[in-house]
């Protein structure tokens, strides 16, 4: 991988990062133009840097997106949650293929037809809202007039009796709702039978199967990659289809049927000039009205015609039409345009004079387009590659259609012109003054995005397609504006902090040394320089960690940033109405911790959401506004960050949980009994319990509570869960800022030492052997007028000596707080405290219960940390 | 429920996910074989999957018409 494809790649996660949060925020702000603009500039630049690399799919997915914005931006379309959920899924696709060109170098060529629809549903977006846009009640203009694209190429291989049929009851007034179901290759292993489902699909009239791609030789199928398209017709609407398909709704594509997707001419492709004229002569008639001149004309053409030309086929159309729907014009201007674009060069050299007069509308939208197209088409033949060969014939070919097109368009003063083009290039065997010719004669027809990008890639073109301002000098306002930032690998730091990990230890070695000087060699004053190099040192080394600790220090904001939209799109799912609070999201942690957070905190919104969360009926039931409140909040506290992540939801009934609990039979009944409500609401943290009273796909995946919890206490944090019924819930989660160093304080026992982190170590006191009570074997003693049992560290090590009081046959306790009680631990001795880099337990060593860990001391020992509450458990 | 004999393949009941595997194995060996679908009232789709691509002669539609007008539609269309 080329270091400016991993830039992009890196820099492509940001953009995308802040596309997402630029679309959720026009959501509330819709009209918001700056935010629309810079939405613009993030696509568009993205756009741009993907173009340096060869991924035509994402350049076009992401240029389609473009276009959208666009679009949006100059005010041809209005934004609406329909276009964000497509740009939304547009980035979301995008992201998939940036994931699988960093690990694979290249994405799965399955993406091909996943960016072609994309695409294409962009596209439409653009031309379906453009037109809509003049007239808005007039759906039937949008109908029409978008793109004669069939929306199905199955449909139009149907017989063409049976879409008669169809059409039939359409013109009858029939809704009919066409939709394409196309299940994911993966889809067996997730237990879905596609057929199933569309075999239970109501009322289905049309039905088609079709393969994604060409099967291959039957003994190299894979039954279980499923490549399987779906298309039906049924009287149903979009809605119920929907319901229908919840589980796959995003494998699916819903249209209302237009009878334009039906009416697909097929047979032989055989030209005429008869047909020029009927062309001709049916658009006048159209024109003043006549439609039995029409008809009559159209019944004379395909008696004259054999039944299997395409022509014919056309014919059938048209007069069905104009048996079925007489007022329906446009669907019969369409059918004569197909038939004149079928004509094409004919038409162009026989019909010019009279289409300049008054007969029909001149700047007719669809005569046009084809025009157009056709003045595209040659573009692109001038600018296939040249091959000598059959180089002269092609300029000949453009040549004789440009003079068509040329004559058509009633703008024969340009004829001389091309003619002198075309020598020049049949001279000088090179497309480039025909080329010149077109870009100077016609300037206001230069390259048309919309209609050349909707074919294959227009790369090939020797001009690229000019904007409509220059490119020049844009990459540099691209840039975004912000503070300096350098992007390191993680490795790096990481590497860097062990580095400095490692001079931590080392330099505690001074000390050591320090002292022997003078009790060895008797050097006191070497022993004191020593000492006093130790201090520059050690100070320019906490620095040097608490520098490295600021680098790998990560806003909170990469765990938040994902809540907007998992809340939008849940929500939206659920049919709730959820409004979102976050606070604090530049507080900052070390980055291990904020990803260890990730997951939890994800797991713990969709609990909220899912099961705390209520419905507006429901809320509006219990008297509550029917949008609900999710707040999420992170807050600094000296060395911990706590996070609250609060609903107004409907809480957690204690009784219930107890109920649970007991069929779980997660406790015995005398225990439940005495449990108090906060108890039995911490219940939900227990192994193996689950509230949800029906598994939804949305949180009771198996992942319970008890889950969250030692993923958060693995970081060495907490969890307090606080509910009250009917008012909401709150979950409060407490971390370290940071990880790296340990604060421990070395004890003695047994003649070892030990490490205990100074986290867990509430205090420390000497206890008088006299102060001891033994209550039925347990030894305790009051501290502060509580009992606090004591357990001698030997005993929970196996160690069979005694703990050892000192001169004054005092026991050095350590007070350790185990979740709400103090327990004394009895050792022989108190140390110092240190920082240690903590070390977990790796290999064979990792089950050993009751470390934490094992750290490097300065003389070279290894001094073992324990866990007390590993221990005391 | 699939009943292999040695030119046709009797398809009974249900034929599940699991059983694509077998049917394809069969077909594999026996290209020329037939199917019997009468009395099929729901095969999977990755049997689908499989018929489609290996394109045997059904010699007997099923009963159920909604699953025969679907299989209808994906081995009858295109040839």
């Amino acid at each position: 991988m080329t270091p400016l494809l991993q830039q992009f790649l890196s820099e492509a996660r940001d953009f995308l990062q802040s596309i997402g949060e630029k679309l959720l925020q026009l959501e509330d702000r819709p009209g918001d133009a700056e935010l629309i603009t810079e939405l613009f500039r993030l696509v568009h630049t993205l756009k741009g840097n993907s173009g340096l690399f060869d991924f035509p799919e994402l350049s076009g997915v992401l240029h389609a997106a473009e276009d959208l914005m666009d679009a949006v931006r100059d005010g041809r379309i209005a934004f609406a949650r329909g276009l964000a959920d497509q740009l939304l899924e547009t980035m979301d696709f995008v992201a998939i293929l940036i994931e699988e060109i960093e690990s694979n170098g290249v994405y799965a060529t399955a993406r091909r037809q996943e960016a072609q629809r994309l695409t294409q549903s962009l596209r439409n977006a653009v031309s379906r809202e453009e037109t809509a846009e003049p007239e808005p009640p007039a759906a039937d203009a949008a109908e029409t007039a978008a793109p004669t694209e069939p929306r199905s190429r199955a449909l139009a291989g149907t017989p063409e009796p049976e879409r008669m049929a169809l059409y039939r009851r359409l013109a009858a007034g029939e809704r009919l709702t066409w939709a394409a179901y196309r299940p994911e290759e993966e889809c067996f292993f997730k237990g879905e039978d596609p057929l199933y489902q569309l075999i239970q699909a109501p009322d289905c009239c049309w039905r088609a199967v079709s393969a994604r791609e060409a099967w291959p030789a039957i003994a190299e199928l894979d039954a279980y990659r499923c490549i399987l398209d779906f298309e039906l017709i049924t009287t149903r609407g979009e809605a119920e289809l929907l319901e229908h398909f919840r589980y796959t709704q995003d494998q699916l594509e819903l249209a209302a049927l237009r009878p334009w997707d039906l009416m697909e001419p097929v047979g032989e492709r055989v030209e005429g000039p008869a047909l020029a004229d009927f062309v001709q002569a049916a658009r006048e008639r159209l024109a003043a009205g006549d439609r039995e001149g029409l008809e009559c004309a159209a019944r004379t053409l395909l008696e004259l015609t054999a039944s299997d030309q395409r022509v014919a086929s056309i014919l059938r159309w048209l007069l069905l039409a104009l048996e079925l729907e007489p007022a329906s014009v446009e669907t019969h201007a369409r059918l004569i345009e197909t038939l004149a674009a079928d004509a094409g060069e004919t038409l162009a050299s026989h019909a010019a004079a009279p289409e300049t007069g008054a007969a029909g509308p001149p700047e007719d939208p669809d005569r046009v387009a084809v025009q157009r197209e056709l003045w595209e088409v040659q573009r692109e033949i001038l600018a296939l590659p040249d091959a000598p060969d059959w180089l002269p014939g092609r300029l000949r070919a453009v040549t004789a259609s440009l003079a068509g097109l040329v004559t058509s368009l009633g703008r024969e003063e340009l004829l001389p012109g091309l003619d002198a083009a075309s020598e020049q290039a049949l001279a000088s065997a090179d497309a480039a003054p025909l080329h010149h010719w077109m870009e100077t004669a016609w300037p206001e027809w230069g390259p048309a995005p919309g209609l050349t990008s909707g074919g294959p890639a227009p790369t090939a073109l020797t001009t690229p397609p000019s904007d409509d301002e220059p490119k020049f000098g844009r990459r540099a306002e691209d840039a975004l504006p912000g503070p300096r930032i350098l992007k390191v690998d993680q490795g790096k730091v990481d590497r860097l902090m062990g580095l400095i990990g490692e001079m931590v230890v080392a330099k505690n070695a001074l000390p050591y040394l320090a002292a022997r000087a003078e009790t060895q060699f008797g050097a006191r004053e070497m022993s004191r320089e020593i000492k006093a190099q130790y201090a520059v040192i050690n100070r320019i080394a906490e620095d040097m960690q608490d520098a490295i600790m600021q680098v790998r220090m990560t806003p909170i904001s990469f765990v938040f940033q994902r809540f907007p939209r998992l809340v939008r799109d849940l929500t939206r799912k659920m049919g709730k109405e959820v409004k979102l609070v976050m606070e604090g999201e530049d507080t900052e942690a070390d980055k291990h911790i904020i990803e260890c957070l990730t997951d939890p905190m994800i797991h713990i919104v969709r609990n909220s959401l899912d099961h705390g969360l209520e419905t507006p009926e429901e809320r509006r039931g219990a008297g509550k506004p029917p949008t609900g409140k999710l707040t999420i909040r992170a807050v600094q506290e000296s060395d911990r960050v706590r996070i609250e992540i609060a609903d107004d939801g409907r809480g957690i009934d204690p009784e219930h949980i107890r109920r649970k609990a007991r069929e779980r039979g997660l406790i015995d009944e005398s225990r439940l009994e005495r449990l108090s409500d906060q108890e039995a609401i911490d219940l939900v943290f227990a192994a193996g319990f689950s509230t949800a009273e029906q598994v939804t796909d949305l949180s009771g995946r198996g992942v319970g509570m008890d889950v969250v919890r030692s993923a958060i206490a693995k970081v060495k944090g907490t969890i307090d869960l606080k509910s009250q019924p009917g008012v909401g819930t709150r979950l409060r989660l407490s971390l370290p800022l940071s990880m790296a160093v340990t604060n421990v304080m070395i004890i003695r026992s047994h003649g070892q030492q030990f490490g205990v982190p100074m986290d867990d170590v509430i205090e420390t006191v000497r206890v008088d052997s006299a102060a001891i009570r033994t209550i039925k074997r347990h030894r305790t003693a009051v501290l502060r007028s509580r009992i606090v049992p004591l357990v001698p560290l030997n005993e929970l090590l196996g160690l069979p000596d005694p703990p050892r009081p000192n001169g004054d046959g005092a026991y050095a306790t350590l007070v350790v707080r185990i979740g709400k009680e103090p327990i004394g631990i009895m050792v022989d001795d108190f140390r110092e405290t240190v920082d240690i880099i903590l070390k977990p337990m790796a290999g064979i060593l990792d089950g050993i219960k009751g470390y934490a860990g094992s750290a490097l001391m300065g003389d070279g020992s290894v001094l073992l940390v324990l866990d007390p509450k590993d221990l005391l458990s | 429920m699939m009943e292999l004999r040695k030119t046709t393949a009797v398809i009974t009941d249900l034929l599940t996910v699991e059983e694509a595997e077998t049917l394809l194995e069969w077909l594999q060996k026996h290209p020329r074989g037939k199917l019997d679908l009468a009395g099929c009232t729901h095969l999977h789709t990755a049997n689908l999957q499989v018929l489609m691509a290996a394109r045997p002669q059904i010699s007997a539609w099923p009963e159920n018409e909604t699953l025969a007008a679907w299989l209808r539609a994906a081995l009858c269309s295109q040839e």
